[in-house]
């Protein structure tokens, strides 16, 4: 069914693009660049506008919001092949499945928490040398981009943002050994855990040489998510000894093009990582958490310009009422005027947010930030 | 540099094998295996514990410790009774029922038995009344709740409301912890405690647990 959008397009002067790049780099613009992060799954099925209008996804979402447009280059920088996804167990309401980055997880049916992980398929060096000749080989033909049918899509002259994924260079890691199995391995085996970052690294290289010479790309993107409300879950010497380099490698190529907005996907406590994160090259923080870390205005008081911010709408204000969403978004006015800061929700929308109340925050933020 | 000060350095570097090393050599000089255990293995934890309240180590540094602890502690169980290891009280944890999260509780969990408690581990996905029986069943000083979700944080309510249906609220202390989770929404349950971190729920449970 063809989505028929329950808000117009925010009034504007300016392209998505143009707007963008202004806002992100501290010029003058018409009004605040307006979209959402997205919405859990549970949303879709309990908020009345989404099941009634057949919104099933994020970016079916956006279309029916008519938020502004951002896109992403993604390539194939990770596990290719894949494990070989299998349930290995099932419950009432559980299954337990080997995933495809070979982890052993247990997960909830109805899908209403994130998987819990019990195993993982690299524990050793031995393990690793494996994964690494059979799954993570820069020269595999799985990994060439079609940059013809990409300049095609993606046009110099075209009118939203676009950004360049740089992957992630810990965060993966992570997922494929752990959360107590990095720990561990960053221990027992810290060659290992290097050598692990250091491919990761090679395979963004490969891919941004690949890409960066036929597209104009915005900004950079990554994820790494190796932060959680008490803290990093890497030591900071290892991240400053070992991820910090390799963000000054990729920072090196997005700089040759001209690309100098590079965010990342992190939650939870980044403070003590922050330096090194900005030493390496990357400037912006995406979704940001408030819960797990702190208010915008914080960050922005200690590192000034030199830092941007995409996110940093409390999910947990939005989700107590509209006194506290009123308050919530006084407190970022001043920050969408100093410009590079983009507000949106703190992640995925969650379900305890009243849907009356989400729309209320929409308008809220368009009566504040739109075009006066 | 005593041997019980050796001990707890060594333990804070997260160093296992040494860690087993030095609480062998202590029992070999006929140090008393309590005395290895309370003053190396346990305040080692407890600066570790300190360092993580002041962010002065993060996560990896307290797994790696705790590993070391349980090596050390491994060592001294054939020469020890059982409850003289977390002879400092009781407690039942898990992470409540909807919820599959489980770091969080860990790390408490790791912290806790780093503090000298007993830690009866439900898992996750626990329902409310198996965290009041578990309670009664091990004679539980205190019943900790772990949630990562705002969907499923109103579980702890439950917990609450299952421990005066059962009639144990007056014997044990109630600690909620996780992301969403606030000294009001504590408040606003009935719950005894909120903690913001793994080592200030080990202070705050042990703490209950000497009462």
């Amino acid at each position: 069914m063809p989505i028929k959008p329950i808000r117009e397009k925010w009034k504007g002067t300016m392209t998505d693009r143009e707007r963008f790049n202004h806002q992100m780099h501290y010029r003058p613009f018409d009004r605040c660049f307006n979209m959402e992060f997205g919405y859990w799954d549970e949303n879709f099925t309990q908020w009345k506008m989404f099941k009634e209008n057949g919104i099933k996804s994020d970016s079916q979402a956006d279309l029916f919001f008519s938020f502004d447009r951002l896109e992403c280059v993604s390539g194939n920088i990770w596990l290719s092949p894949h494990f070989e996804g299998k349930v290995v167990e099932e419950t009432e309401t559980t299954r337990t499945v080997l995933n495809g980055d070979g982890l052993l997880a247990v997960e909830r049916k109805d899908g209403s928490s994130i998987p819990h992980y019990i195993g993982s398929s690299v524990v050793t060096p031995d393990d690793w040398k494996r994964v690494k000749e059979e799954r993570m080989r820069v020269d595999d033909p799985a990994r060439i981009v079609n940059i013809e049918w990409l300049k095609e899509r993606y046009p110099d002259d075209r009118d939203f943002p676009l950004s360049v994924n740089c992957g992630s260079m810990i965060g993966k890691i992570r997922d494929m050994l752990t959360f107590e199995g990095l720990a561990y391995a960053c221990y027992d085996y810290p060659d290992m855990v290097e050598d692990m970052v250091e491919q990761c690294c090679l395979l963004v290289e490969h891919f941004l040489d690949q890409v960066l010479p036929h597209i104009t790309f915005d900004l950079a993107s990554g994820w790494e998510d190796i932060c959680f409300k008490n803290g990093p879950i890497v030591t900071v010497d290892f991240f400053k000894n070992v991820v910090t380099p390799r963000y000054k490698r990729i920072r090196k190529k997005l700089d040759a093009y001209g690309i100098d907005i590079w965010y990342t996907d992190c939650d939870g406590d980044v403070r003590p990582l922050l330096p090194y994160m900005l030493e390496g090259g990357i400037n912006c923080l995406f979704p940001f958490e408030v819960n797990g870390c702190a208010h915008p205005s914080e960050l922005f008081a200690e590192y000034g310009k030199d830092l941007r911010i995409m996110g940093g709408v409390d999910k947990m204000a939005l989700g107590s009422g509209r006194d506290a969403i009123d308050s919530y978004m006084k407190s970022l006015a001043p920050l969408v005027e100093r410009g590079g800061y983009i507000p949106f929700c703190d992640h995925r929308c969650p379900p305890n947010v009243p849907e009356e109340d989400y729309l209320y925050y929409l308008d809220l933020k368009e009566a504040m930030f739109g075009l006066k | 540099m005593s041997l019980f000060e050796e001990i707890s350095a060594t333990l804070q570097q997260g160093r296992k094998p040494k860690v087993e090393q030095l609480v062998q050599q202590g029992l070999d000089e006929g140090i008393s295996p309590k005395s290895l255990l309370e003053e190396g293995l346990l305040p080692g934890m407890e600066v570790i514990g300190e360092k993580f309240k002041n962010n002065q180590v993060f996560v990896p540094e307290v797994l790696v410790a705790a590993r070391a602890m349980n090596a050390g502690v491994a060592v001294l169980k054939p020469y020890i009774a059982a409850e003289e290891i977390g002879g400092k009280g009781k407690v039942v944890i898990g992470t409540v029922k909807g919820d599959l999260h489980d770091i969080g509780k860990n790390l408490v969990k790791l912290m806790m038995e780093g503090r000298g408690l007993t830690v009866v581990d439900l898992g996750i996905d626990v329902p409310a009344e198996t965290f009041v029986t578990a309670a009664i069943e091990n004679d539980a000083d205190v019943i900790c709740c772990s949630a990562l979700l705002t969907t499923t944080m109103n579980e702890m309510k439950t917990v609450v409301e299952k421990s005066e249906e059962f009639n144990i609220r007056d014997k044990v202390k109630i600690i909620i912890g996780g992301a969403p989770v606030t000294q009001s929404f504590c408040d606003s349950i009935g719950a005894d405690s909120y903690t913001e971190d793994a080592a200030t729920a080990a202070d705050v449970a042990l703490e209950y647990c000497s009462v």
